[in-house]
C-alpha cells in the first residue's frame, strides 16, 4: 500500500480519487446539504403543515391539502403560473434568435465593433431585481405604445392572438434586449470557432451562402444556442418580471398558509419549468438522422458538450 | 464598338459579384466589404443600442426633472429646469454613503469566498480523474437549472432552527449566505467554476508533475503553480461574482430581512422608506410625494458603483464569459 507515489497504474488512480475528492470537498458537500438534502426535503413539506414553535419546526402531515390550496383555492397563483410560462416560451426564442443576429452582425469586420459589445454586455452588469422593478415601475423601459400603430391595429383585426404576443414582446422590448447580454457573447465565440476553410470549401462546390449557413454555420452553432436557450429560461426565472417568485417569497414569510404552502408552490414552479427545459432541449437537441450517419462521432460531441 | 461590349460584359459581371458578396456578407463570411450589407448592420446595431441604452438615457433624463416636469407632457427628454434636488433626497432615502460601504464589504466577503471555493472546485474537475468525475460534473452543471425557492426552504428552516438550538444571531446576519457560498452555493456558482475549470485546463500538466516529482503536495502544487499563473482569471471571476452577490436580492432579503442596509435593496424598498422619512428630507420643505423622478435618481446612484466597475473592467467581464468554454 506504499506504492501511492508511483506515477502509473493503481497508484495514480488511488491518488488521483484522494485529491480530486480533496479538492471538491467544499463543493460536494454544500452541493449534498443545501441543494440535494433541500430538494427532497422540499417534496416532504409540501405534503405538510409545517409551523414554527418554541421547540422548532413542526410538521404534520396533511395529505394534497397544500397543492389543492395552491391551485384550486389561492386564484392568484394559476394565472401567475400561466403568465409564467407564457412569458418563457415568447422571450426565450425572441431573446435567442435576436442574440444570435446581433452576433452575427457584430462577427464582421465592421468597426466600433468592441464598443458595441460593450454596450450589448452592459446590462449584465447594472441589471439586478430592484433596479428592472424601478425602471419598470416608472415606464423607462416602455419605448413606444405599440397598440398606437396602426400597424398593430390591422394585425389585431386579423388575429388578436398574434397581436397579443406582438404586445407583450414589445411593452418591455428594452427588458427583453437587457436578457440578450451574455447569450451575444456565447454566439460571438461559437460563431469564432467556425473553421473558415469549410465555407470555402463548400463555396468552391457551389454551395450559395444561403446554403452554407444552413448547412454549416446552424448546426454548428445548435450546441450553443442550446445552452444560451437553458440560460436565458433560467434567468427569465430569476428577475422579478417573474410573478411567481414573489408569490412563493410572500407564502414563506406569510405564517399563516407556512411553509408547507410556500413548499407547494415551489414545487408545481420548478415542475413548469422543468418542462419548459425540457421542451427546449427536446427542440434544440441534434437531430438523429444528422448523427446516426457518423455514430463515433455522435458519442463524441455529445460528451464534448457536457463537458466543455 | 467591341471593346465597348466587352466593357458591358464586365459591368454586368461586377453587379453580379456585388450582390453575391453582399449576400455571403450577411451570412457572417466576410469575403469583401459589402458597402451596402455593412450601412444596414451599422443602422440596426445603432438602433438596438438606442434600444438598449433607452432605460438609462429615461433614467438619467427623468431623475433631473422637478415635479412640474414630470407632469408636464411637453416636456420629453430635457427638463425645462434642471434640478439636483432629487438626487439630494434620493441620496439621504437609500441612507448613503453607509449603504454603500455594506454594499462593497457585503458582496466583496461573499466574492471573495465563492472565488476560492470556485477555484478548488474548477481545479479538482480539471486537474483529476476521480470517480464519478463526469457524474459529478453534470450535477454542477445540472445545479444552474434549479430553481431558487425549492431549495430555499429547507435553507431558511436549517438556519432558523440552528439559531434557535445555539442562541447565535443567523438571520439578519452575513452568516447563513457566506456558509452556502462557502460550500459552493452561492449565485451563478456554476459558471464561476466552468470558467475556471477551463482555464486550468490550458495549463500544461508538466508543471504539476515536474513539482510532484520535486516532492510537493497538491496543495502547494494549486498554490504555488496554478493560483499564481491564473491571476487574471481569478480577477475575473471575482469581479463577476461581486457584481452578481451585489445585485442578487431574493437570498439576501430572505436571509437579511432588512438587517443589514444593502444599496439593491434600500433601492427595492425605495417607496416605503421615502414616505416614512418623507418630512425629514433636508432642503424639501417637508412636504414631499415620490414620484418618478426621486426613483430614478435613486436608480441613478444604485447604478453608479457598477457603472465605475464596468468602465475599468468591461474587458475582464466579456472575456470571462468567452472562457465558459461552452464553445464545441
Amino acid at each position: 500500500m506504499r506504492k501511492t507515489k508511483n506515477n502509473t497504474g493503481r497508484g495514480k488512480t488511488r491518488r488521483d480519487n484522494i485529491r480530486g475528492y480533496a479538492f471538491l470537498a467544499p463543493w460536494l458537500f454544500g452541493f449534498l446539504g443545501f441543494t440535494v438534502f433541500p430538494l427532497f426535503y422540499t417534496f416532504y413539506l409540501s405534503f405538510n403543515e409545517v409551523k414554527m414553535t418554541v421547540l422548532g419546526w413542526e410538521t404534520k402531515f396533511i395529505g394534497i391539502e397544500n397543492y389543492a390550496s395552491a391551485l384550486l383555492r389561492n386564484i392568484e397563483f394559476t394565472p401567475a403560473l400561466v403568465n409564467f410560462a407564457l412569458m418563457e416560451i415568447i422571450y426565450t426564442p425572441a431573446i435567442v434568435l435576436i442574440s444570435f443576429i446581433l452576433a452575427i452582425l457584430l462577427n464582421q469586420k465592421i468597426k466600433f465593433r468592441a464598443s458595441f459589445r460593450v454596450i450589448f454586455f452592459l446590462p449584465v452588469i447594472v441589471m439586478s431585481g430592484s433596479v428592472m422593478h424601478q425602471l419598470m415601475d416608472t415606464g423607462s423601459t416602455e419605448i413606444v405604445w405599440v397598440g398606437q400603430i396602426f400597424i398593430f391595429k390591422i394585425i389585431y383585426s386579423y388575429s388578436p392572438l398574434l397581436a397579443r404576443i406582438i404586445e407583450i414582446l414589445f411593452q418591455n422590448f428594452s427588458i427583453l434586449l437587457w436578457f440578450t447580454g451574455i447569450p451575444i457573447v456565447l454566439f460571438i465565440n461559437g460563431l469564432q470557432k467556425i473553421d473558415r476553410s469549410l465555407y470555402e470549401a463548400a463555396q468552391i462546390d457551389g454551395s450559395s451562402s444561403w446554403q452554407s449557413f444552413w448547412k454549416i454555420t446552424i448546426p454548428i452553432i445548435r450546441p450553443i444556442a442550446l445552452v444560451t436557450t437553458f440560460f436565458t429560461i433560467v434567468q427569465l426565472g430569476v428577475f422579478p418580471i417573474n410573478p411567481v417568485n414573489s408569490m412563493i417569497q410572500d407564502a414563506i414569510y406569510n405564517t399563516a398558509g407556512g411553509l408547507g404552502l410556500a413548499s407547494a408552490y415551489a414545487y408545481v414552479y420548478s415542475l413548469v419549468m422543468g418542462v419548459i427545459i425540457l421542451a427546449a432541449f427536446l427542440l434544440l437537441k441534434e437531430r438523429e438522422e444528422v448523427t446516426t450517419t457518423i455514430k463515433g462521432k455522435k458519442k463524441k460531441k455529445e460528451e464534448d458538450f457536457l463537458y466543455e | 464598338m467591341n471593346k465597348n461590349g466587352k466593357n458591358k460584359i464586365k459591368q454586368k459581371f461586377n453587379k453580379r459579384l456585388f450582390l453575391h458578396r453582399l449576400r455571403y456578407k450577411f451570412i457572417g463570411y466576410n469575403v469583401v466589404d459589402g458597402i451596402g450589407s455593412r450601412i444596414v448592420s451599422y443602422i440596426i446595431l445603432i438602433a438596438i443600442s438606442y434600444i438598449f441604452f433607452y432605460p438609462l438615457l429615461k433614467m438619467a433624463s427623468m431623475s433631473l426633472m422637478s415635479p412640474n416636469d414630470i407632469i408636464n407632457p411637453e416636456v420629453d427628454w430635457i427638463p425645462e429646469k434642471i434640478s439636483f434636488r432629487n438626487f439630494m433626497a434620493a441620496w439621504y432615502v437609500l441612507g448613503m454613503p453607509k449603504t454603500l460601504f455594506n454594499s462593497i464589504w457585503y458582496s466583496g466577503t461573499l466574492a471573495l469566498f465563492q472565488t476560492i471555493v470556485s477555484a478548488t472546485t474548477g481545479f479538482a474537475f480539471a486537474r483529476y480523474q476521480f470517480k464519478f468525475k463526469n457524474f459529478w460534473f453534470t450535477m454542477v452543471l445540472i445545479s444552474f437549472i434549479i430553481p431558487l425557492p425549492i431549495v430555499i426552504i429547507p435553507r431558511i428552516m436549517l438556519f432558523t432552527s440552528l439559531q434557535s438550538s445555539t442562541g447565535i444571531q443567523l438571520i439578519g446576519t452575513i452568516i447563513p449566505q457566506l456558509v452556502l457560498t462557502m460550500f459552493g452555493q452561492g449565485i451563478n456558482s456554476a459558471i464561476l467554476i466552468l470558467i475556471f475549470y477551463n482555464f486550468f485546463r490550458m495549463i500544461p500538466k508538466s508543471l504539476d508533475e515536474a513539482a510532484h516529482i520535486d516532492g510537493a503536495t497538491a496543495f502547494q502544487v494549486f498554490w504555488h503553480i496554478i493560483i499564481k499563473l491564473s491571476v487574471p482569471t481569478i480577477v475575473t471571476v471575482f469581479l463577476f461574482s461581486f457584481v452578481w452577490n451585489w445585485n442578487e436580492t431574493y437570498v439576501t432579503g430572505t436571509f437579511l430581512r432588512g438587517a443589514i442596509k444593502l444599496l439593491p435593496m434600500q433601492l427595492a424598498n425605495f417607496d416605503n422608506v421615502f414616505s416614512d422619512l418623507a418630512s425629514q428630507i433636508p432642503g424639501q420643505g417637508g412636504d414631499n410625494r415620490i414620484n418618478e423622478a426621486y426613483k430614478m435618481a435613486a436608480t441613478f446612484i444604485s447604478i453608479i458603483p457598477l457603472l465605475i466597475t464596468y468602465a475599468f473592467a468591461q474587458k475582464q467581464f466579456i472575456e470571462g464569459i468567452e472562457n465558459t468554454g461552452i464553445k464545441d
